[in-house]
């Protein structure tokens, strides 16, 4: 894996979104985006496995991953530049992804604001949107 | 000042532009941009200054070299109103840095050499909201 673009301070609010662009490795087997307050304690991680063909969202908490959520549809393929949507929906977030798919998944923590982001393993940012 | 936003692991690469938008908080003092290497090696310490250590609507620049402030350089064209949503582009090759406001560009030494930009942080009164790789 490729180190992790990282950014932290953030301030995303609920009702507002978080539009990551990038390409996806040709050689890639994963690629993960992180979003939350820190990287030990995070509210979303979203990690596409081209080698399991399946999506694992989970959260994280002091460190500690919780309970996996799988999606087995990857609606993007290596190689290819994609925009991926994060709406923070306050008690959701809403990831929505090529295609018109989307995925959800729980506010865990109740967070009010987002203030970490990393990107990890094969997909280099191109453009990062705050609105 | 507030707490910025800080990118890490950027990798922009020689000839490679990249931009940040954001919106210049009504009232604005100052605003910061820093580009470099990490928080102690910065290629370029871009300072908007609205009103501020008695400089009125005046672009700061310097660099830190290991932790070490160089020699400032002041651009006296100021395009930004506070209120305002601004783009400044960036590009560098070993020797230097262009910075491209709207309507005016100009360049800055890279006194610290540096290859590849991973690090960007912003200060101020300036709200980043969008940043663009090309």
């Amino acid at each position: 894996m490729s180190e992790k673009f990282e950014i932290v301070n953030l301030d995303v609010k609920p009702g507002e979104v978080l539009k990551v662009k990038g390409k996806i490795s040709d050689d890639t087997d994963r690629f993960e985006f992180n979003i939350g307050k820190s990287s030990s304690d995070l509210a979303l991680h979203f990690n596409p496995r081209f080698d399991e063909s399946v999506i694992v969202c989970n959260s994280r908490c002091s460190n500690h991953w919780q309970e996996e959520y799988r999606e087995h549809h990857i609606p993007f393929s290596k190689g290819s530049e994609v925009k991926i949507l994060i709406h923070f929906l306050g008690d959701k977030f809403q990831v929505k992804l090529p295609g018109g798919h989307e995925l959800e998944f729980p506010n865990r923590h109740d967070y009010e604001k987002i203030s970490y982001l990393s990107v990890k393993g094969g997909f280099r940012v191109t453009s990062f949107k705050q609105d | 000042m507030s707490c910025g936003l800080v990118c890490t692991n950027l990798g922009i690469k020689p000839g490679q532009r990249f931009g940040v938008k954001g919106e210049i908080t009504p009232g604005a003092k100052s605003f910061v941009v820093n580009i470099g290497k990490d928080p102690a090696n910065i290629v370029l310490h871009f300072n908007a200054r609205f009103d501020i250590h008695g400089d009125v609507k005046t672009i700061v620049c310097n660099s830190k070299n290991n932790g070490e402030w160089g020699t400032e350089q002041r651009e006296t064209t100021f395009p930004f109103q506070e209120g305002s949503t601004v783009e400044i582009f960036f590009v560098h090759d070993k020797n230097e840095l262009t910075v491209q406001l709207p309507g005016h560009q100009f360049k800055f030494p890279n006194r610290l050499g540096l290859q590849a930009i991973d690090y960007l942080s912003e200060e101020g009164d300036f709200k980043l909201k969008s940043l663009q790789m090309e």
